[in-house]
């Protein structure tokens, strides 16, 4: 028996699934405010006590702290970029509150790279160790992103190892790890992945007492943004995967509900419709960059359009049709507390959990890419080998067992425009839950 | 935010305001310096630029020309360029001149009323965010973009350029004149859409579905790296090197040409451009022909000489000047009607800065 639970704004919502992911219970229960472990509690509370072997819970929390400026950690900002990069600073443009709520300090430093290997330049070592010592005090995690990391991540991997030495044991969020090309989006999510690290480990630190004492045993996890899960140690080192992770579990929880891989899925809540789109099986990302708290991140979350409730039909309509690849390609499967509100779309059975049920039964992912300079074409199978691997050993650190992983997808897209052949190749990776 | 933008507002931020002046204010004498950088944009997301690539430009320009550098102007003030003019200016602490190189954005560094007007593009020059610089000379126009496009590569693929430089005194007449002007205005008041709808596919051709008051239209835009030309009913609406530039219905933002994709609501809008460029010489260098469109029947177009589709030379391969998009709107030269409104109530568009190439930011991210 596996259970999963959707921590909601106004509601949470908590299933029991056997091992054939058939749902054999739901409860609704009133969200505790700010609370969401408290929410877990009092759901899971209300289901039938079998022996569970996996609770996976989505806490949507994170969004929340960021967009309310509560919990966030004060971050040292470090940018290995030296002149290329001094055009916009670190963390202009964000919204003052913000700021101020999590800027302990920002720094470029010298170092960081280019798209080929004679245009690296090394990195300034005295420079961030400065800045680290400078930090001593105020900071309570850092950001580290280098310039052309996600080409090769070794200086972000090399000033941690610095920051480290001079700040001890402090949560360091290294760029590399969360996002792709585009500098100032992927360093935005990196400040706000060490922003919510105190928030995320007390949760999971909380979230696993809490568990523990409801069902003893059970292999505990989270959801992510991605629609697949990760272990509570996972979520403390990588808040930041955790970001979208609400709506991606209500699309998959569609998916699961209707048997379909492809639909557009419309979320209704008490106060708005969310609208986004099932692709494979799992949530298709924004398309153009996401924007979290006010700031343009790189993370890579579910695209969804919101529709505010009540609704205008004609609007509803339209948001459905722009997530459709062509004129009314797709079903709508319409799903959540509010879904009696819409009539047309295919309304399943226990729709009104497909949050809690999204993350019941979604597989322990990971997912890893890089931007890769190929020497000619022949040197790219082995070059989306070494990514594969990669996105299975993530895969792997998430929590899945290492002898069921499966690759959900790979995808190379060459880079136009560039000097030199490149290719952006990612893949993501998925297995049940290791039971070690 | 896109990052020209953002680099132009922390340059008025940190340096103050940017003096813009009109061509008749400046020191006949002195040098004015167009501005810009070539290069893919996927590097320009990551290398988002020094804040001394302006004074390497101008140190090397007074070095060869033994004269001092007056005013900064945008090469082009559509797309990137157009803000990062702002923020060099600013940088330097020099006047921005009330023009531009092509009254809105082309793919080649040739395109230019400069290369119209006989400024030698060249000596001209590039360098990097490091001052690791190049001096290009001895070249016409079309040499002088093979040579930096080749220099791509070395230059880890973005540089900053500066080329048909001018004395002062030639500025009010081998350019576009009003750009920053038109696009500021611009910024707060567009003409009134062609055409108001959803994209209908994307796939190969695009295809405009009016909705609203434009119900049951259907049109067809020709695209490239930029919007070439808008046809209905077998008839072309409007045509390079008119402006056409598409934006995202619900956040008034440009939608670029790869951002396209179905279902987007979007308004089709054309601004005239600089009249310059519906002369013979200015079709030649910039029309139809020019970006691979034949056979379309001329476009009537106000206040400007009817254009013809003269064989030109091969088109402009690739793009190896602006990362944005032709489809920033501004408008130069004589005040001419926009194109005639087909939709009396539709969308203008929120209030933006022109020339920088937004990203359509209408989905958003989960939360």
């Amino acid at each position: 028996m596996k259970a999963g639970v959707d921590v909601g704004p106004t509601n949470t919502d908590a299933a029991l699934l056997d091992e054939h992911s058939r749902v054999l219970a739901t409860v609704k229960v009133a969200s505790t405010p700010d609370d969401p472990v408290a929410s877990v509690q009092a759901a899971l509370g209300r289901l039938p006590r079998p022996e569970l072997t996996q609770v996976a819970v989505g806490l949507r929390g994170a969004a929340t702290s960021v967009t309310k400026r509560r919990g966030l950690r004060k971050v040292a900002v470090l940018r290995i970029s030296g002149h290329s990069a001094r055009a916009v600073r670190p963390l202009f443009g964000w919204p003052q509150d913000l700021r101020a709520a999590v800027s302990a300090g920002t720094e470029i430093v010298d170092g960081g790279g280019g798209l080929d290997r004679e245009d690296w330049t090394p990195l300034d070592r005295d420079a961030v160790a400065r800045f680290a010592a400078r930090m001593a005090g105020t900071a309570q995690a850092v950001a580290v992103t280098g310039l052309f990391s996600p080409l090769d991540d070794e200086q972000e991997h090399e000033a941690a190892e610095i920051i480290r030495a001079e700040l001890g044991d402090l949560p360091i969020a290294l760029s590399a790890d969360l996002g792709s090309l585009g500098l100032l989006e992927r360093e935005n999510a990196t400040v706000l992945d060490a922003a919510l690290s105190g928030f995320a480990s007390a949760v999971a630190e909380r979230l696993a007492a809490t568990l523990t004492g409801l069902s003893p045993g059970a292999a505990m996890f989270v959801t992510r943004g991605d629609g697949t899960l990760m272990s509570l140690e996972h979520l403390a080192r990588h808040p930041g995967l955790s970001l979208g992770s609400g709506p991606a579990s209500v699309v998959r929880g569609a998916g699961v509900l209707t048997g379909l891989e492809d639909a557009v899925v419309a979320d209704v809540g008490a106060d708005r419709i969310s609208v986004l789109a099932l692709a494979g099986g799992f949530p298709e990302e924004a398309v153009d960059g996401a924007s979290i708290g006010g700031v343009s991140v790189g993370f890579r979350i579910p695209g969804l359009i919101r529709v505010p409730r009540p609704f205008d039909p004609a609007e509803l309509a339209e948001a459905v049709d722009r997530l459709q690849p062509g004129a009314g390609r797709l079903p709508l499967v319409v799903v959540g507390g509010g879904a009696h509100a819409v009539r047309e779309g295919l309304h399943p059975e226990h729709g009104l959990g497909a949050g809690a049920i999204g993350a019941a039964v979604s597989p322990v992912g990971g997912q890893y890419e890089r931007i890769i300079r190929l020497p000619d074409r022949s040197a790219l199978p082995a070059a989306v080998e070494a990514v594969v691997e990669e996105a299975r050993a993530s895969a792997v650190r998430a929590g899945a067992d290492p002898r069921h992983v499966r690759i959900l997808d790979v995808h190379d897209t060459r880079l136009a425009y560039l000097p030199g052949q490149f290719v952006r190749v990612r893949a993501r990776a998925a297995g049940p839950p290791s039971r070690l | 935010m896109m990052i020209a933008r953002a680099a132009a507002l922390q340059a008025l931020e940190d340096l103050g305001p940017v003096h813009v002046v009109q061509p008749a204010e400046l020191d006949p004498e002195l040098l004015v310096m167009p501005v810009g950088t070539a290069g893919s944009s996927a590097v320009m997301s990551e290398r988002i630029g020094g804040t001394e690539e302006p004074v390497h430009l101008r140190d090397k320009i007074e070095e060869l020309y033994g004269i001092r550098v007056g005013a900064l102007m945008a090469s082009e003030i559509g797309g990137a360029n157009g803000c990062l003019a702002v923020a060099w200016a600013a940088r330097l602490g020099l006047p921005l001149v009330d023009a531009d190189g092509m009254g809105r954005a082309f793919p080649g560094m040739d395109q230019t009323v400069m290369q119209l007007r006989g400024i030698a593009a060249t000596p001209a020059v590039a360098c990097d965010e490091r001052g690791r610089t190049l001096v290009i000379d001895h070249v016409t126009g079309r040499w002088l973009e093979r040579l930096v496009r080749a220099s791509l590569e070395a230059f880890g693929g973005q540089v900053a350029t500066s080329e048909y430089i001018m004395r002062g005194d030639q500025v009010a007449t081998a350019t576009s004149l009003g750009s920053v002007t038109r696009a500021v205005e611009l910024g707060t008041s567009l003409p009134a859409p062609l055409i108001t709808g959803k994209v209908a596919e994307a796939a190969n051709s695009i295809l405009i579905e009016g909705l609203g008051p434009d119900l049951g239209r259907l049109a067809r835009i020709e695209a490239e790296s930029e919007f070439l030309a808008v046809i209905e009913d077998g008839e072309p609406v409007a045509v390079v090197p008119d402006i056409i530039a598409m934006l995202d219905t619900h956040t008034g933002e440009v939608v670029q040409t790869e951002q396209v994709r179905y279902g987007l609501r979007v308004s089709v809008l054309s601004v005239p451009c600089d009249p310059v460029w519906h002369t013979p010489e200015g079709l030649r260098l910039a029309g139809p022909a020019a970006f691979g469109l034949t056979g379309l029947p001329a476009v009537p177009t106000q206040g400007s000489p009817t254009q013809s589709s003269p064989s030109a030379p091969a088109a402009p391969s690739g793009r190896a000047h602006s990362p944005g998009p032709s489809g920033s709107p501004c408008r130069t030269g004589t005040p001419t009607s926009p194109a005639p409104p087909t939709s009396p109530t539709g969308p203008t568009g929120s209030p933006r800065r022109s020339g920088s190439p937004l990203q359509s930011g209408e989905r958003e991210g989960a939360s």
